[in-house]
């Protein structure tokens, strides 16, 4: 494949999937923004060397940064895994974000249950209910997919909406609201339903395990199993999967259902990791910044993994350089969005590559 | 065709290199006023790139391009143009929206007024000039491919070309309008001394040239008469070795009917109606063709029969067993293979290596499933073996099925689909596009499978292929069965004019 050339050069597509064009594409996509972000930070007013180093500080500077950028990571690598297991099937599951919510409103649901019994009971038994409520709200999508041949783009955007807002309500004058309380918040979970932390003193939870163990687990059924081999021809030719017999709608309810439930457990994780109580707000963009998160890490479990650490790691140390170099830590924000397109874009740039054209005399 | 006659184009030493990729390299032909010329090569052999130089679109890396005896520079199409040559792609390039004039006429405009009337006139007087019925004031869109090839060529004459390059124009047309298509350029050819550069691999129509090129991996293996060498000879100029021609022997014992097709209809969702009571046996060790023009049914009979459709009336008897109503993963499982119509979009997952592809549809089953996990040395190993066994040029059992050439791709299919087919195997045209030396191939691999006692419904877009492989053919037209007929019993002109809807002679 290859233009027409003028002024004697030429555009030749590269062969796709080399290691080298990706690492090509991350060096690039590393310099854009660091130039972009150095310019962010120069017109809030910050040297952008000292804003860089508060950031990194931020992030790494200390056990407790460490820790926290693990915190902020966690959800991410959630709900990065939920979208890419639907994405590498080409089910365009946007509904991680509603899905992270159910799973935390069904976790919470069970433990006003399951209050005093033993954490060897409880955690597993909440993990669990989060689990099946996210995927239960995937798989509503699926179901609308399959049966009404509801594209899964729509039904999913749609579900956040009712999902979220249905929280507020349970929260502002439901039965979950506190006692006496004035804000948009339950109670505290009882605290034999909070994961245990890693260390004494830091906040690092028995969540980041069980995402990285997720990451382990999603590659394997990906790679490994009949499941994961039909999800990647589903992705690459639906017909050609289908001309074989396989069962594509209830590919597509089980395939939601999974993803539905990866992004339950990042519901899970935040409410008995972190938070310890539902609060609105507090679970809101986990489930978009996923997608972010998905694409980055090309929808393979390390890189999501690597993204969601480097997500994490910015948004954490956002607190430091605000307070450093008076750089507000919402721009940090506007620095993950400028990392998925410097990537996009380096990515398709490097697809390519110019060569002179070997001329008639 | 004196050889006084300076000849309409003169190629000499032409090369053109892509990367290390010699696509052409010093190729020397000439084409003379009124003569009908065939390039003759497999896939890849410099067809289309030498094609594409003498139409502009591509500048050769060396050598030089007459016409008439002018020497003369392509830089563009417009410069292919203002020579003279006009060229029909075999992907047409009209515009849907626009009607049959306005397709001929785009691209032609000299000042700024249009003068339809005008041009109306000049390309009324072409078409009648070759007795062309060409509805000019409908969209493109409403056209058969038929006669959207005739706008494109009509717009080449309009254009001035004095030489014609087709690039295998009756891949995509039906028997009766091939047959057209070589009346009226014989008559371009013979009355008004048009050059035909006609690019082709189909066997048949290289016979009704003056004279033929053939080339072989981008390089001139010869120029000659047509009328003075034979078919063979041809074959082996393209090949490079001697072809088998794999030919059905007669059957000998009894057979046992393996496939029963009973009222067989197919009606969609809209009421259209695509099957209508089809009925055929089909024994083992048979091979029934299935004869008819490309959406006449053919596809929609197979996919019926390998559980892909739900006939709305009728039923099906595979071995015995009712299948209609199965799905298709429980009829392949009973020994049915299927190899579909356009392998790209129903048959191969481009993103999978060969051995995945070989592996599709059987993920679940043991050995290839081991527990939870897929036993990816069993799957690799047997690919290896496929690999081998069907001569699969590629890098390995990992090689991408996307980076296949089509022959070696439908290579892929055939392993996999043969390796079901204990009873039953369904192949819609599986030769179509390929290489002669994949399709003796691919023939000969069927010819094994019905000695073995496979039963066998075999479509095809050439008869010549049913004529030589096929124990009975059946034509199909309009979803309905109008003949099925043992072979000896009948001949190519026959079947030819029952798939044009004409009743036989």
């Amino acid at each position: 494949m290859s233009w027409p050339g003028h002024f004697g050069w030429t555009l030749v597509r590269r062969p796709a999937g080399g290691l080298a064009s990706l690492a090509a594409a991350f060096t690039l996509a590393a310099l854009a923004t660091g130039l972009i972000g150095g310019l962010l930070f120069l017109a809030a007013g910050a040297a952008p060397a000292q804003a860089f180093a508060a950031l990194a500080k931020g992030a790494f500077g200390s056990w407790r940064a460490v820790s926290e950028t693990l915190v902020k990571a966690t959800p991410l690598i959630f709900t990065g895994l939920a979208t890419a297991l639907a994405f590498r099937a080409r089910l365009w599951n946007i509904g991680a974000e509603g899905q992270v919510f159910a799973g935390a409103i069904v976790a919470y649901g069970c433990s006003l249950q399951l209050a005093g019994l033993s954490p060897w009971l409880q955690v597993p038994a909440l993990l669990t209910a989060a689990m099946l409520g996210g995927a239960l709200y995937g798989a509503l999508a699926g179901l609308l997919k399959v049966l009404g041949r509801v594209d899964e783009v729509i039904s999913t955007v749609m579900l956040n909406y009712i999902i979220v807002f249905g929280l507020s309500l349970l929260l502002l004058h439901g039965p979950w609201s506190e006692a006496g309380g004035f804000f948009e918040q339950s109670a505290k979970i009882d605290p034999g339903a909070a994961l245990p932390k890693l260390v004494t003193g830091l906040r690092v939870h028995l969540g980041f395990v069980l995402a990285l163990l997720m990451a382990v687990l999603v590659g394997f059924l990906i790679e490994r199993t009949p499941l994961g081999f039909e999800i990647r021809a589903a992705g690459s030719n639906l017909r050609a999967l289908a001309f074989q017999g396989a069962r594509i709608g209830r590919l597509i309810l089980v395939v939601m259902a999974l993803s539905g439930a990866l992004a339950g457990l990042a519901g899970a994780s935040e409410l008995l990791g972190v938070q310890q109580r539902l609060k609105a707000g507090t679970l809101v963009g986990y489930g978009y910044t996923g997608i972010i998160i998905a694409i980055l890490g090309q929808l393979r479990p390390l890189g999501i993994v690597l993204a969601a650490l480097l997500f994490g790691a910015l948004v954490n140390g956002a607190t430091l350089m605000q307070i450093q170099t008076g750089v507000p830590s919402a721009l940090i924000y506007a620095l993950q969005a400028i990392v998925l397109l410097a990537f996009l874009i380096a990515r398709a740039a490097t697809g390519w590559r110019l060569r002179r054209l070997a001329h008639a005399g | 065709m004196a050889g006084a006659l300076v000849p309409r184009l003169a190629v000499s030493h032409l090369t053109k290199r892509f990367g290390q990729l010699l696509a052409n390299d010093d190729i020397s032909l000439s084409v003379l006023p009124g003569e009908i010329h065939c390039l003759l090569g497999e896939n890849g052999a410099g067809k289309s790139t030498l094609s594409s130089c003498l139409f502009g679109l591509y500048r050769p890396d060396a050598g030089s391009v007459r016409v008439d005896g002018r020497p003369i520079e392509l830089r563009s199409p417009a410069d292919a143009i203002a020579a003279g040559i006009g060229m029909v792609h075999q992907h047409f390039v009209l515009v849907p929206a626009f009607t049959a004039l306005e397709n001929i006429l785009v691209g032609t405009g000299r000042g700024w007024r249009l003068d339809l009337a005008a041009a109306r006139r000049a390309v009324r007087a072409l078409c009648a000039r070759y007795d062309l019925a060409l509805e000019l004031d409908r969209p493109v869109a409403e056209l058969s491919l038929g006669e959207q090839q005739w706008v494109e060529i009509v717009k080449a004459l309009y254009l001035g070309a004095r030489l014609l390059i087709l690039d295998e124009p009756t891949a995509l047309l039906t028997p009766v309008e091939s047959a057209k298509l070589f009346r009226v350029i014989m008559r371009m050819a013979r009355e008004d001394g048009l050059a035909i550069l006609l690019i082709t691999h189909k066997m048949a129509e290289v016979m009704r040239s003056d004279r033929v090129t053939v080339l072989r991996k981008g390089r001139l293996i010869g120029t000659a008469a047509t009328a003075e060498v034979s078919r063979d000879q041809l074959v082996r100029m393209m090949v490079g070795r001697d072809l088998a021609s794999p030919r059905s022997e007669p059957r000998t014992g009894p057979a046992t009917p393996l496939l029963r097709l009973a009222e067989v209809s197919l009606r969609d969702a809209d009421g259209r109606r695509h099957l209508d009571a089809v009925s055929f046996e089909l024994a083992a060790g048979e091979i029934l063709g299935v004869a008819g023009v490309a959406g006449n049914g053919q596809t929609e009979l197979f996919e019926t029969i390998a559980g892909l459709r739900r006939p709305s009336s009728g039923s099906i008897y595979l071995a015995g067993t009712r299948i209609d109503g199965e799905d298709p993963a429980g009829i392949a499982a009973l020994g049915l293979g299927h190899v579909p119509n356009d392998r790209a979009r129903d048959g191969l997952v481009p993103d999978f290596s060969i051995a995945e592809n070989l592996l599709l549809g059987q993920q679940w089953q043991p050995p290839w499933r081991r527990g939870w996990l897929l036993n990816r040395p069993a799957i690799r190993q047997r690919a290896a073996t496929c690999i081998a066994e069907f001569a699969v040029a590629a890098s390995g059992p990992e090689a991408l099925v996307r980076r296949l050439s089509g022959g070696n791709a439908q290579k892929v299919v055939l392993a996999r689909e043969l390796a079901k087919a204990s009873r039953v195997l369904l192949c819609n045209q599986p030769t179509r596009g390929l290489d002669v030396g994949v399709i003796e191939h691919v023939q000969s691999e069927l010819l094994r499978r019905r000695a073995a006692g496979c039963a066998i419904l075999l479509a095809s877009e050439e008869l010549d292929d049913l004529f030589s492989l096929a124990d009975r053919i059946m034509v199909m037209v309009g979803g309905r069965v109008v003949a099925l007929v043992d072979r000896p019993a009948t001949d190519l002109a026959t079947v030819g004019r029952l798939m044009a809807g004409q009743a036989a002679a």
